[in-house]
């Protein structure tokens, strides 16, 4: 019995080390956000490579909680709730590898383009990345309290960085018409328009996650094509 | 009263009184019985012997006389053992009497006694016989019997008295079981309700018992027992609420972590800081609350070194604070688990200060540089020999002079700045008409806004009361909010300006452009001395970093305020707070 009751603190024990695990992670590409903006905005290359760096951190915890979440499956065949939890922090896991990855971009980007003269002052982009920011730390708000309303509402924010995106696509593409010699910083703005972009997408993806752990049943994948009204 | 010490007590009372009256009577009984039939023997005996001493044949005949002088049955046998004469039975006995126990110790003892059940008398009857001897010659014997009813009646009236004693007793038994119970069990009753009392919580009181016994002693040690429990309670309370207050009174952050990292207790200062409710943050992780790298770290690396560590962390921009975190362990009893205690205290303002001073320097120095930089650069050029060229020399003394009127109009606003912040700018608060306060700035910013074809446009309602200011710093007030408006609004943009009366007596003058707008993050720090949102950008435009400073200041000596919000890509509204102008003031 004690034995059990043994086993069963560890059981929690790893259960718990996952959750934090996951939270840190998604602290560091937060800050991995944060930092690549504040490069880009303040032109700190600096910074930016430190971001670059950084990211080494971000891919190495993502294969210790991968890791410890195998482990835990092959060790303890956890059943119907605490299942869908590890399915779930493996599959967050990897939108949280890949939000790194994309802050890293964003630094690289940055890098060069701290380079050539700012042609335009950067206000749609810290306003990007503010916005996935609050997606990634309410998806994991949603995941810490298990909160399905907190969760299906980070999807909704994906709407706002969709027409900021496409805002910032029309604008750059009046200022490559205007002047062919702002076409290379363009692009750059633009692919790091696209990497906050995608970083809202896996911040949803997260939250999708988070309402299937809490009630079982997925909502990812909704149909595009949806009949015209 | 009917409690179980009551019959337990009252049971003991019974068994010992009834023991004891019981042992006594079959004591008494068989004492009497013992000595009633040795008394009836011996008289018996006596008589037996007196009737031996008679000839056979004169106790033959006159045996029915000496029965009844005896008042005995008088049995007169022969040596062969044949009933020659009986006294109380008419028939002779066929049956040989020499075998009766009394006849046979007689022959062999010389006399003879026993107790038997005498058919004929219907009766224990108690027999005697002595040999009679002529000359050497035994002759026969002669038996004397008497019933035993004496014995019997006497036995009967002991039983009878012994069985009123019992009844007595029992009733004895009773009333000092009453008694005694009241005596000892009462007292008892009362200290078990007390201490009862006490195992529920309530400590107040004593029991009262007035007794020397160990009762009393009992009730008096529970006494001081209690009242020593009351001053401990009493301190520890004390104590605790000491504590309570101090935790509670911080207005540094306390944060304790049980064993398992979750936080445990915080305080209302901790609370505050990160602006979450109590319960919103117990019980969860240190990451689960704060969701920062930093104090992650700080954590890791106090739990993996076990030394207190003391670090300046940046929360992230939902919570723009700086805070500077101690962890170290508490000192807890031996034997639990080791709890985590991190203190946080609020560098935020600090902070804030320390960088505006680092700014303000950095940023007076750089405004009074660029200007200096060009007088020099261009005294140089004409000394280089740029003088001989009228026309280049006319343009280069221009430019000097633009220069140096622009330190010395920072010169100027850094002085009007400092002699507010003083206190030594004297107001002469009068009743002012915002239009014609307006009108005058308005005046100096027309041509301003013309050569950009900013459109100006006014919306005051007629009957604006008038607002408590003085006039020349009134202007320029506005002057220097319209001059930034117009200077950041682009090309062919509007600036308008609007009054209204708030219901707190005061007058809100709003001033609204179509700029670029103002990032949020950026606003909390305008007003500071020098600070540009956009570095490169508004010193282009010649303003001296001072305008928001010294309206704000301006504005704080008018007792009214500034406020600027602003939304990026759509423009910024100030609003400026008047008091209104009220005759008796």
């Amino acid at each position: 019995m004690e034995e059990r009751r043994h086993t069963s603190r560890e059981y929690e024990r790893e259960l718990r080390e996952i959750k934090e695990g996951l939270l840190y992670l998604g602290a560091l590409t937060e800050r991995a956000i944060e930092r690549s903006m504040q490069a880009l905005l303040e032109r700190d290359s600096e910074l930016a490579r430190q971001v670059v760096c950084d990211d080494d951190q971000i891919d190495r915890i993502d294969v210790e909680i991968e890791e410890k979440c195998i482990r835990l499956l092959a060790l303890r065949q956890p059943a119907a709730r605490d299942l869908r939890f590890i399915t779930t922090a493996i599959k967050i896991n990897g939108h949280l590898e890949r939000i790194g990855d994309m802050a890293s971009n964003i630094a690289e980007k940055a890098i060069i383009l701290n380079d050539v003269p700012q042609i335009k002052p950067y206000i749609d982009l810290p306003r990007m990345a503010e916005i996935a920011r609050k997606m990634i730390r309410e998806s994991l708000d949603a995941l810490v309290h298990e909160n399905v309303a907190l969760a299906t509402s980070v999807r909704e924010e994906d709407d706002a960085i969709d027409q900021l995106n496409d805002q910032i696509f029309r604008e750059l593409l009046t200022f490559m018409l205007e002047d062919p010699r702002k076409i290379h910083a363009s692009l750059y703005i633009m692919q790091i328009s696209k990497s906050l972009e995608r970083i809202s997408d896996h911040a949803a993806g997260i939250a999708d996650m988070v309402v299937y752990m809490v009630t079982g049943h997925s909502v990812r994948h909704k149909s595009s094509c949806e009949p015209k009204e | 009263m009917r409690t179980r010490l009551f019959f337990k007590l009252f049971g003991a009372y019974v068994v010992i009184a009834v023991l004891a009256v019981v042992v006594a009577g079959f004591v008494i009984e068989r004492q009497i019985k013992a000595g009633l039939t040795r008394w009836i023997e011996d008289d018996l005996m006596a008589q037996a012997k007196i009737i031996a001493l008679m000839p056979d044949a004169e106790i033959a005949r006159q045996f029915r006389l000496l029965a009844e002088r005896a008042q005995a049955r008088v049995t007169l046998i022969d040596a062969a053992g044949r009933v020659i004469a009986d006294s109380h039975s008419h028939l002779i006995a066929v049956d040989n009497h020499l075998n009766r126990s009394e006849i046979q110790e007689a022959r062999l003892k010389g006399q003879g006694a026993s107790i038997r059940y005498s058919q004929t008398l219907k009766a224990d009857t108690l027999n005697v016989a002595l040999p009679l001897y002529y000359g050497q010659n035994l002759t026969g014997y002669i038996r004397l019997s008497r019933p035993m009813f004496q014995v019997v009646q006497s036995v009967d009236e002991i039983r009878l008295s012994v069985l009123k004693a019992l009844l007595l007793t029992l009733l004895l038994s009773v009333i000092l079981a009453v008694v005694f119970s009241s005596k000892i069990v009462a007292p008892i009753q009362e200290i078990a309700a007390f201490t009862d009392r006490i195992r529920k919580g309530d400590v107040s009181g004593m029991v009262m018992i007035e007794s020397r016994d160990e009762i009393g002693q009992l009730a008096r040690n529970i006494n001081e027992m209690v009242s020593g429990l009351q001053e401990k309670i009493r301190q520890a309370n004390d104590e605790r609420w000491k504590l309570r207050a101090a935790f509670a009174g911080m207005a540094e952050g306390v944060m304790v972590l049980d064993a398992q990292h979750r936080i445990e207790n915080l305080n209302k200062g901790m609370a505050d800081i990160i602006g979450r409710e109590y319960a919103d943050i117990v019980g969860k992780s240190v990451l689960e609350v704060f969701r920062n790298v930093e104090l992650q770290d700080a954590l890791n690396r106090f739990r993996q070194a076990g030394e207190p560590v003391l670090q300046e962390i940046a929360l992230g921009d939902d919570m723009p604070l700086v805070l500077d975190v101690s962890i170290s362990a508490v000192k807890n009893l031996p034997g639990e688990a080791p709890k985590t205690m991190m203190v946080f205290h609020d560098l935020t303002r600090l902070k804030k200060l320390e960088r505006m001073r680092v700014d303000f320097v950095a940023n007076a120095t750089h405004e009074i540089k660029t200007p200096l930089t060009a007088i020099i650069g261009f005294v140089e050029t004409l000394e280089q020999g740029a003088i001989e060229d009228t026309a280049m020399a006319r343009k280069f003394l221009h430019t000097i002079r633009e220069n140096a009127l622009r330190l010395n109009r920072l010169v100027d606003d850094l002085l009007i700045l400092s002699n507010i912040e003083l206190g030594e700018t004297k107001l002469n608060l009068e009743g002012l008409v915002v239009a014609d306060v307006l009108e005058r700035a308005l005046m100096l910013i027309q041509a301003n806004a013309a050569l950009k074809n900013i459109s100006l446009r006014t919306d005051l309602s007629a009957e604006l009361p008038l607002i408590r200011a003085d006039r020349d710093k009134a202007v320029q007030i506005m002057l220097n909010i319209l001059d930034n408006a117009v200077k950041f609004t682009p090309d062919g943009g509007q600036v308008s300006i609007a009054a209204s009366e708030d219901e707190h007596d005061f007058i809100t003058l709003k001033i609204t452009d179509s700029g670029p707008g103002i990032p949020k993050s950026e606003l909390p720090r305008l007003g500071e001395r020098f600070y540009r949102v956009d570095k490169m950008r508004s010193r282009d435009l010649g303003g001296t970093g001072l305008g928001l400073s010294i309206v704000k200041h301006l504005m704080k000596a008018h007792q009214g305020s500034m406020e600027i919000d602003s939304t990026p890509g759509k423009g910024t509204v100030v609003s400026l707070k008047f008091s209104i102008f009220q005759k008796t003031s």
